[in-house]
């Protein structure tokens, strides 16, 4: 049932990172590996410890659980388990599992014949995470600084952590980071909407190559960037704005802690003006 | 395959060892102000807070002089406010406002020294002016001052002119023109933060009296006009206050519901009453010293130099980091009572009754 | 991992320009190309020819009269001073009219400029779809960018048209302006009792980051399988080859599911689109339908509570004010 049609002959054991032919196996869909297990039981842990600060809040209503780190007196040392220490074991489990799954995207890469764009990509999602909730948590000295996990509750966090900077729109990272996020999502949009339009022509129409498409944003913008291109444009792009996210919090408080728009002084004072 | 794993754990140690001795490295503080994980939390360099701190030490008082022998009012000619006191208290309060206000210029800042009883200069009258407006703060204002009060050097920190004063902003030139008119916004407003909104956001809230609220206090519309322009003039007062206090919106709201007083920390009510002082001060104290002072020390527009909250926090969340200097002036804490007219001066201790007509416009919007 | 992984195009063939696909109304294409090497180490390095065309033309020069007039008054704000104007160039607007003008016509310096280059922009957003429906059309094409640039427009319309007359005030919509929109952006949340609260929005942002997530997926998928051909994608949808297979297979087994080389750009088009018509919709509903988005979530039970750290005071307006008050005085 789970077998694509062409999936059994590249089901081929072999061409692992770690651990041998040990886990080299497939349930269902799934590729396991000495990864998938490893994802598997930080996972499965760190979802028994999110049900676990769930049950002790006073709420099952899945948009108000609030599980919050540790109150900033506890700085860098581990907090009772009811007071964030919690929050501390699950971020050790969301780390864990989702370098796991970095290493299992590596190891399928690998077994595909694939190169490794996609752990590469994926492992600038997790150092935006990290960013959140180790970098900055770690160089402000409190794991307090991290976010709590929950679906409004987060974005509490992130309305009054950028209130602590007064305006967070004037972070420059922040700007960039948003500027990507909006660019990367027009790019997708002309992507997939060429390639639909290729494949998905007019009444009466063959399917439309590469000679169409170049031609189409040629003719509309007076550049086409190429099949090719516009891949390693987006994964650009993308990547960027993960990064430039990473950044603009990251500089929050450890490098500036007035208000963002004051940050722009220097623009104003710079000595070409006189 | 054994290279590439030592490869990324020499990746992965060197990223953390990085930030460690970074972490290590960046001195900052925090404090929290709400509930943990809400963000609602102060972040500043040790750097900041230890420069703060040297610019905030208050100045040693002088000791304390007899109460006894002849009142000032009589001992000496033109004591209009402070005739109560004995001569040694007297003097001894006129040292200090000068180590206060004028150490360098010292008492012909503000006297004529041939003639101490002269009123020519106008620093003298409008001196006069600021030691009712400061015994008037200490008495009336202490749901926003409390027991700390305030002295003279809260604000002028041994300068004749406080360093945080403020003038009403022209209209710009270009908004009676064809092109080019800025709406009063959309330039480095140094008043808001730096930011791009209106460059005067203090003449509305702390010379006039206009809405500050602007957010609805139910879910639904039920006919709460205020725009995303007046928006945008509150949140012109609200960097004021933040900038001039060294704090962040998050020590007075729990941002994620701006309006609500049970979300907001308790100093958002101190900062409530201090709005209004700050209004009534530059309309009773302020505005009408306006002929008095010489054009040199008036605005563009010709008004009187005004207070906002930088000129007593400058840039301290208390004045002085909550120095209490005022324990020591116990003088400057008595309400001022004119003696030819004691009985027209209101009891200021007692809570002033509340108007039930005014109660509807001082309700929420 | 040393080896070579298609960042960039390490050797570049440069022969003749290519040619578009002939169409009717070839006229209106340029003749001249120009090549970039520098651009060609990620894409193609060729540059042109473009398609003029009346409704290409007509909307550039829509577009050049807006933003002269947007940028002529942002000049003229700092008193025409070329220096000052690079200065402050972050800080300057081109203002909507004040609110209490409504949706009469105002004075020219007091919003009609900006009603003028808010036409303008408008009339030159909306001929440049009709060039890429007409673009498409005229190569036999789907007219699948055309309805993705039309969700954009949707966007675009609600917060400077269709929200502003419905709320009876030009003084609604966005100034034109670098830091003047985003002052207007934090100011729209904070009026609205917080825009996090807003399901909408939330929504928009899910796409947003969802869209962003998506193309490094797949922008990562096409690279690491590209040695097989994999960037070739239409040829992969319609004659499957072995880089669709590895690039499915890779998503199979790694979460258990997977796109088509075809269906990955339908997932791609969908993400991107509801980004701005969900975000159209949460800024149409935000003071015509819900006028405190915070309080909307508590009335719905979505707003999460935490456990009291300070004592709450009472709004010091409805209790008695320890001082005199101006009567006049409001809040």
């Amino acid at each position: 049932m789970s077998l694509l049609s062409f999936e059994r002959r590249y089901r081929v054991r072999g061409g692992t990172l770690v651990g041998g032919d040990l886990f080299d196996f497939w349930v269902g869909p799934f590729y396991v590996g000495f990864f998938g297990v490893t994802t598997i039981f930080f996972s499965l842990i760190g979802t028994a410890l999110i049900l676990w600060a769930a049950a002790h809040g006073p709420t099952w209503n899945i948009w108000q659980i609030n599980i919050e780190p540790p109150p900033l007196q506890y700085g860098l040392t581990f907090a009772p388990l009811m007071e964030g220490g919690l929050w501390q074991l699950i971020t050790i489990c969301a780390i864990g599992a989702f370098v796991s799954w970095a290493l299992r995207q590596a190891e399928i890469g690998r077994k595909l014949g694939m190169g490794y764009h996609i752990p590469v990509a994926y492992s600038v999602a997790i150092f935006a995470y990290i960013s959140l909730v180790v970098i900055r948590p770690v160089m402000l000295g409190a794991w307090g600084h991290g976010f709590p996990y929950g679906i409004f509750s987060h974005l509490d966090w992130v309305s009054n952590v950028g209130y602590q900077y007064l305006h967070f729109h004037y972070n420059p990272a922040h700007m960039i980071a948003v500027s990507f996020f909006f660019t990367t999502t027009l790019a997708l949009s002309l992507h997939g909407s060429l390639i639909l339009s290729a494949v998905n022509p007019q009444k009466g129409e063959s399917v439309k190559g590469a000679e169409h498409e170049d031609t189409f944003f040629r003719d509309h913008i007076g550049y086409s960037i190429g099949a090719l291109g516009i891949h390693r444009l987006g994964l650009f792009l993308a990547l960027s704005a993960a990064f430039w996210s990473a950044i603009c919090i990251i500089i929050s408080g450890p490098f500036w802690t007035r208000g963002w728009p004051e940050w722009w002084t220097w623009w104003l004072s710079l000595p070409v003006w006189n | 395959m054994s290279g590439f794993i030592a490869k990324l754990v020499t990746v992965v140690t060197l990223i953390l060892t990085g930030f460690a001795v970074l972490g290590a490295s960046m001195s900052t503080e925090s404090a929290q102000l709400g509930y943990s994980g809400t963000g609602m939390q102060q972040v500043a360099f040790k750097e900041d807070l230890e420069a703060l701190v040297a610019a905030s030490q208050a100045p040693p008082a002088f000791p304390p002089a007899a109460s006894d022998g002849p009142r000032s009012s009589t001992a000496y000619q033109n004591v209009k406010v402070l005739g109560h006191l004995s001569t040694g208290e007297f003097t001894r309060l006129m040292t200090a406002i000068t180590t206060w206000v004028s150490p360098v210029e010292g008492c012909a800042y503000c006297h004529n020294t041939e003639n101490l009883a002269s009123d020519e200069l106008y620093t003298k009258v409008v001196s006069r002016r600021m030691i009712e407006m400061t015994m008037a703060i200490n008495a009336n204002f202490k749901s926003h001052v409390k027991e700390t009060g305030v002295t003279c050097y809260t604000c002028h920190r041994g300068q004749p002119v406080p360093n945080q004063i403020w003038f009403t902003a022209p209209e710009s030139p270009y908004a009676a023109r064809l092109v080019g008119d800025n709406a009063e916004q959309n330039q480095p407003a140094a008043l808001a933060g730096m930011t791009s909104l209106p460059v005067d956001p203090l003449t509305p809230y702390l010379a006039g009296s206009e809405q500050i609220r602007v957010i609805s206090t139910g879910a639904l519309p039920d006919g709460n006009r205020a725009s995303i322009k007046q928006t945008e003039w509150t949140y012109g007062l609200m960097m004021h206050m933040s900038t001039s206090l060294g704090v962040n919106c998050t020590y007075c709201h729990n941002t994620r519901s701006m309006a609500e007083w049970e979300q907001s920390p308790p100093a958002r009510a101190v900062a409530f009453h201090g709005i209004r002082m700050v209004r009534h001060l530059n309309n009773e104290y302020l505005t009408p010293l306006t002929s008095v002072f010489p054009p040199a020390r008036r605005g563009a527009l010709g008004d009187a130099p005004k207070i906002n909250c930088g000129t007593c926090h400058n840039g301290a969340f208390k004045p002085l980091l909550g120095a209490q200097m005022l324990k020591d002036y116990k003088e400057l804490a008595a309400p001022y009572v004119p003696t030819a007219t004691t009985a027209a001066a209101p009891p200021p201790a007692e809570p002033a009754p509340v108007d039930p007509a005014a109660a509807p416009a001082l309700g929420t919007p | 991992m040393s080896e070579y992984q298609n960042i960039f195009t390490q050797i570049q063939v440069q022969g003749p320009p290519e040619h578009p696909i002939p169409i009717a109304d070839q006229h209106w294409r340029t003749r001249g190309t120009f090549f970039s090497r520098l651009v060609g180490r990620i894409g193609s390095a060729q540059f042109g020819p473009i398609f003029l065309g009346g409704y290409g033309i007509a909307s550039a020069f829509c577009f050049f009269i807006a933003f002269e007039i947007i940028g002529l008054n942002m000049w003229a704000s700092v008193g025409w001073s070329p220096t000052e104007f690079v200065r402050q160039l972050p800080w300057l607007a081109l203002e909507p009219p004040p609110p209490s003008l409504g949706l009469s016509l105002p004075p020219l310096n007091q919003g009609g400029w900006w009603l003028m280059a808010g036409f303008f922009l408008t009339v030159s957003i909306l001929l440049w779809w009709l060039r890429t429906f007409q673009r498409a059309k005229a190569l036999g094409m789907g007219t699948h960018v055309a309805w993705a640039y039309a969700a954009a427009i949707w966007l675009y319309l609600v917060l400077g048209f269709i929200r502003p007359v419905l709320m009876g005030s030009w003084g609604e919509a966005v100034p034109f302006g670098i830091f003047p929109h985003l002052d207007w952006t934090a100011a729209f949340s904070i009026r609205y009792g917080n825009l996090f609260y807003n399901p909408f929005h939330a929504l928009s942002i899910a796409f947003l980051y969802g869209s962003t997530l998506l193309f490094a997926m797949h922008g990562a998928t096409v690279l690491a399988v590209s040695q097989l051909g994999g960037d070739r994608e239409v040829g992969q949808i319609v004659d499957r080859g072995t880089a669709a297979e590895r690039g499915a297979l890779f998503w199979r087994w790694t979460m258990g599911f997977n796109a088509t080389f075809e269906s990955i750009h339908r997932w791609a088009w969908w993400f991107a689109v509801l980004c701005p018509l969900t975000g159209g919709i949460g800024i149409l509903l935000t003071g015509t339908v819900v006028d405190n988005w915070y309080l909307w979530a508590v009335k719905h039970n979505f707003a999460p509570q935490y456990p009291a750290v300070y004592e709450t005071v009472p709004d010091p307006a409805t209790q008695p004010l320890p001082y005199v008050v101006d009567p006049k005085e409001k809040s």
